[in-house]
């Protein structure tokens, strides 16, 4: 499967950054990418244009759920959740990222 | 499982397609619109800002594209337009098409035909209920048991059930005022209970009952009219009537598979019974084995055997596949083989047909080498168009496919009417079933590579340069290979498939003129079948002599005689004693296994079998006389090597000692295959006792089939209750050649299609090859070629092709045929040199055949027309 990915991002960790920023809670998609912008404090910037196709993926794999609702300024917007099988998904690519970036780290301050 | 739910919600997404594309607009305008908000309290005016948040998102519609194609089943979609694309085409040209598709129908009709057949044959699932848990019980070394051993085994409770089956029993129906041979198939009263064999009318056969019977359904169309009130008739079986309480479907399958349907099943205490048992529910067949042994155990007690123990040998299996090939033994196992022959074969004529097509695609790859260029250099990726040109085939492959499938489903209907009158008749019920499903789905898929990928591949490899000037350049010869090639594997092929079937024709004419060693011109044979149990001996004996009388006073009869047996009918034939004989002349006994009948006193002269030492049996050789025999000479030299057997005693397996009153000219006995068979005669009258059937054997003064129904008329009158069959010995021995009858027709046919696809395709390449060459061919006529020399070109490249393709397939075929000769009768050499000379003139002529018409389209070119033409 050929994700869509900014430069910015590792590939794949894009489906795992949005598992993460919907943990805590339903978000519309504009809020997802504004959540991801600020928690990484301007470090991490996805394409809006990359966003939606992902979205899309990740509902295609029953990781998501989505229903229309009304945002905070008052629009129509359409809100993501995780399901369980989302949150299970959560778990295992937080579980293998962690390991990966502690691995390379390693190499990083080692070799 | 996951990957269900994902495509369930792919095939929900395609349901609401056009409301996910409004709300993927919808929600790309609230992003941006939300980013607008967030600019303008930045300080942007509201269409700046827009423009802005517009500028950030990037390519809506790339977004959107990609968002969509997520839920898309993408390959499905672009192989529902390239299937477009290549049917559009076709139908642009229709003549490709339809020639494609024909070669591809007779191909796997012949070949999926052949499968449905073997796969009937020998693997079709018996109608019962749960297969699986029934099991076929073999105790002591032996198939059949005898009727106390299977109460005992029945009694000891080891199964869920246990009920016997004897198949090949002969009924007598009385009907009116004639007797008929019925094939009874005799069940102990619990069988059908214990195998739910399900019934069509009324019910099966149940526990207590002795006087009903449950018909198959040929029986009921054919003899009994498809009688709608057929339950609760009466029939008159051996004497006794039997009421009809079932009639079973249509598609009944018998346990014991092989197609053979018997005519009904009745219940009978008939000595022995093949033993059929139910596992006892969730247990596995070792642990029915086990708790079976100490039964087997008990048995050795209760019923001592010196010669053998009952747990020797002893097993469970099943009621299908292998299990049940297996039980047939060697004969399953050469019939299996067969089968398998005959499927292979077909699947060279399908290979051959795939070939043709192949050839067809590669010609049609070569003159859109054009377009197919022009799309590669618009960008379109080879494999794409890899894909496009596979999906052409895939078409022609899956038309093929299914017009071969209902080809197939006309044969074997046809098939399924067939009835083999053998003892127990053999009638095979064909059903598409998903075995036949899924062998075609496996075969169009073989199909769709075997001849679209090479075209694919091929026609796409062609650089674009050189492809958009291919117009320009001059074809040379040997400038398509690939074509040349496929047409010589298929000469190789159809040499291969026409060696075969030149085997089987010489099989089947060397079989029909092999000597059986007596005449089969002038004779007839009846059988005679009197209901068992009213007989006493001095009643069949007096039976005996007014028939022959009888018969003796017809007009236009020679001589009468009778036998046990009846030669080459391995149903009625000669018993088959093996042991150790002593003749007096060796202090030791031999071992040895030969043909036992016996005869009547005038046999040797009706069936002209010359007694070539001693006597003939005469009327004194009767029941308490001196026990005498005749040999045969191949048991004569195997006794007594080059001593005169005649007045020497012999010391049978029985432990009686007969004397040696003559020898017997050798002749076949059991099957025309045969080979240094050894027979030994009794006379009838020292044998006669305990008789309820005997074969009469006529000789008529000049053609006997005047005389046959004179002779069963004669027969069925002297007792009504016996069933009489009376058949010209020509025809017995027509039954006798069958086999052979089967395998060279299947093969001879299959051979021919092969041969005749080969040429289409020999006819195809030539023709192709002429049209690349008009321009060629005209400048060469205008420079002052004359017509031979053009002649000459197309006739050369044919014979360079056949001379390969027959190089190959003799080879092939050399080492390929070999094989066959265990299905041949001796003295069939399937090596033989004249075969392939043979086979090697057919091809050559049916070339030259396939080559006229291209070498005439050749001879008319006109090189003003063709010059022009360029």
């Amino acid at each position: 499967m050929e994700t869509q990915s900014s430069p910015e991002l590792l590939p794949g960790t894009l489906f795992l950054l949005i598992l993460r920023t919907l943990r805590s809670g339903p978000l519309h998609g504009y809020a997802i990418a504004r959540r991801i912008k600020d928690a990484s404090r301007d470090g991490l910037q996805i394409e809006d244009g990359s966003l939606y196709p992902a979205l899309n993926r990740m509902l295609v794999k029953g990781w998501l759920a989505a229903q229309w609702g009304i945002s905070e300024n008052n629009r129509k917007a359409r809100f993501y959740r995780l399901t369980p099988e989302g949150r299970k998904q959560l778990e295992r690519e937080a579980g293998d990222f962690d390991r990966l970036v502690r691995a390379i780290q390693l190499v990083m301050r080692t070799a | 499982m996951a990957f269900w739910e994902e495509i369930a919600r792919r095939i929900a997404w395609m349901k609401g397609r056009s409301r996910f594309e409004r709300e993927l607009d919808d929600e790309i305008r609230f992003h941006m619109e939300t980013r607008a908000d967030e600019l303008e309290q930045e300080g942007l005016a509201r269409a700046e800002a827009l423009i802005q948040a517009r500028r950030e998102f990037g390519s809506s519609l790339r977004a959107r594209e990609d968002a969509r194609s997520a839920w898309q089943f993408r390959w499905l979609e672009d192989l529902w337009a390239d299937l477009r694309y290549a049917a559009r085409a076709f139908r642009r040209n229709p003549a490709f098409a339809l020639t494609a598709i024909a070669c591809l129908t007779l191909g796997v009709g012949a070949n999926t035909t052949m499968f449905s057949v073997a796969m009937e044959l020998l693997f079709s699932e018996p109608s019962c209920r749960d297969a699986r848990s029934l099991v076929q019980v073999s105790v002591g070394r032996h198939d059949w048991t005898l009727m106390p051993h299977y109460r005992f085994l029945r009694d000891a409770q080891v199964f869920d059930g246990l009920g016997g089956m004897n198949i090949g029993m002969v009924v007598n129906w009385r009907n009116g005022s004639t007797s008929y041979k019925l094939a009874g198939t005799h069940v102990t009263d619990n069988f059908f209970e214990v195998t739910g064999i399900p019934v069509a009318i009324g019910r099966p056969i149940e526990r207590g009952e002795t006087d009903v019977t449950v018909i198959t359904h040929g029986f009921w169309r054919r003899r009994l009219g498809s009688d709608p009130n057929v339950l609760g008739r009466r029939l008159v079986l051996d004497g006794k009537p039997y009421t009809v309480v079932g009639v079973l479907p249509r598609d009944h399958r018998m346990l014991v598979g092989f197609g053979m349907t018997p005519d009904l099943y009745l219940t009978k205490d008939v000595g022995e019974v093949t033993i059929y048992g139910r596992l006892p529910m969730g247990m596995s067949r070792p642990a029915v084995y086990a708790r079976l042994k100490p039964v087997l155990r008990e048995m050795d007690r209760v019923f001592p055997d010196r010669d053998r123990k009952w747990g020797e040998g002893a097993k469970l299996s099943g009621v299908g596949g292998m299990d049940r090939l297996e039980l047939q033994g060697g004969a399953g196992m050469q019939m299996a083989a067969f089968m398998g022959m005959l499927v292979l074969v077909t699947g060279l004529v399908l290979l051959i047909a795939c070939a043709n097509v192949s050839s067809l695609l590669l010609a049609r790859a070569f003159s859109r080498s054009q377009e197919l260029a022009i799309r590669t250099s618009l960008g379109g990726s080879r494999g794409r168009i890899v894909r496009q040109l596979l999906a052409e085939s895939l078409l022609l492959a899956a038309c093929g496919t299914a017009a071969g499938v209902a080809l197939n489903l006309i044969l074997t209907r046809l098939l399924s009417g067939v009835r083999i009158p053998t003892p127990l008749p053999i009638e095979i019920v064909i059903q598409p079933d998903w075995r036949l499903l899924a062998y075609c789905a496996g075969i169009a898929v073989l199909v769709t590579f075997a001849a679209g990928l090479v075209p694919a591949v091929r026609g796409t490899r062609a650089g674009i340069g050189s492809a958009l000037k291919e117009r320009e350049r001059q074809a040379g010869a040997g400038r398509w290979t690939l074509r040349n090639a496929l047409v010589v594997g298929q000469l190789a092929v159809s040499i291969v498939l026409l060696s075969a079937g030149l085997v089987f024709l010489r099989n089947l004419l060397r079989a029909s003129s092999a000597s059986v060693g007596f005449d089969t011109g002038h004779t007839i044979m009846a059988s005679v079948r009197a209901v068992p149990d009213s007989s006493t001996t001095a009643k069949t004996d007096n039976l005996i002599g007014a028939a022959l009388e009888r018969l003796r006073a017809l007009p236009g009869v020679e001589s009468v005689s009778l036998a046990w047996a009846a030669p080459l009918n391995p149903f009625l034939a000669f018993s088959r004693v093996g042991g150790e004989v002593r003749p007096d002349t060796s202090s030791h006994a031999i071992r040895t296994q030969y043909n036992f009948n016996a005869v009547g006193p005038d046999y040797f002269h009706v069936m002209d079998i010359p007694i070539l030492r001693g006597r003939a049996f005469l009327e004194s050789d009767r029941q308490g006389a001196p026990a005498v025999a005749i040999l045969n000479e191949n048991l004569a030299r195997l006794l007594f090597g080059h001593i005169d057997p005649v007045g020497h005693t012999v010391l049978l397996p029985d432990n009686r000692e007969v004397r040696i009153a003559g020898v017997a000219r050798n002749s076949k006995y059991v099957t025309m295959g045969e080979e240094n068979a050894m027979a030994l005669y009794g006379p009838f009258a020292q044998h006669g006792d305990g008789w309820s059937g005997a074969h009469f054997f006529i000789r008529a003064k000049g053609a006997p089939d005047l005389l046959l129904r004179q002779v069963n008329a004669t027969l069925g009158d002297l007792d009504p209750t016996a069933a009489v069959e009376t058949w010209a010995m020509r025809d017995v021995f027509s039954w006798a050649l069958l086999p052979s009858r089967i395998g060279a027709g299947v093969l001879g046919a299959m051979a021919l299609l092969g041969l005749a696809l080969a040429s289409v395709g020999l006819y195809g390449v030539l023709l192709y090859a002429v049209s690349r060459r008009i321009g060629e061919i005209g400048v060469r006529v205008a420079l002052g070629a004359t017509p031979a020399r053009v002649l000459g070109m197309v006739a050369g490249e044919s014979a360079r092709l056949l001379g390969a393709g027959m190089a190959i397939g003799l080879g092939v075929a050399v080492f390929a045929v070999r094989p066959l000769s265990m299905f041949l009768v001796p003295g069939v050499r399937p090596t033989d040199a004249t075969n392939f000379v043979a086979v090697a003139f057919a091809l050559s002529l049916v070339a030259a055949l396939a080559t006229l018409a291209p070498a005439l389209r050749a001879l008319r070119i006109d090189p003003a027309v063709a010059l022009r033409q360029e």
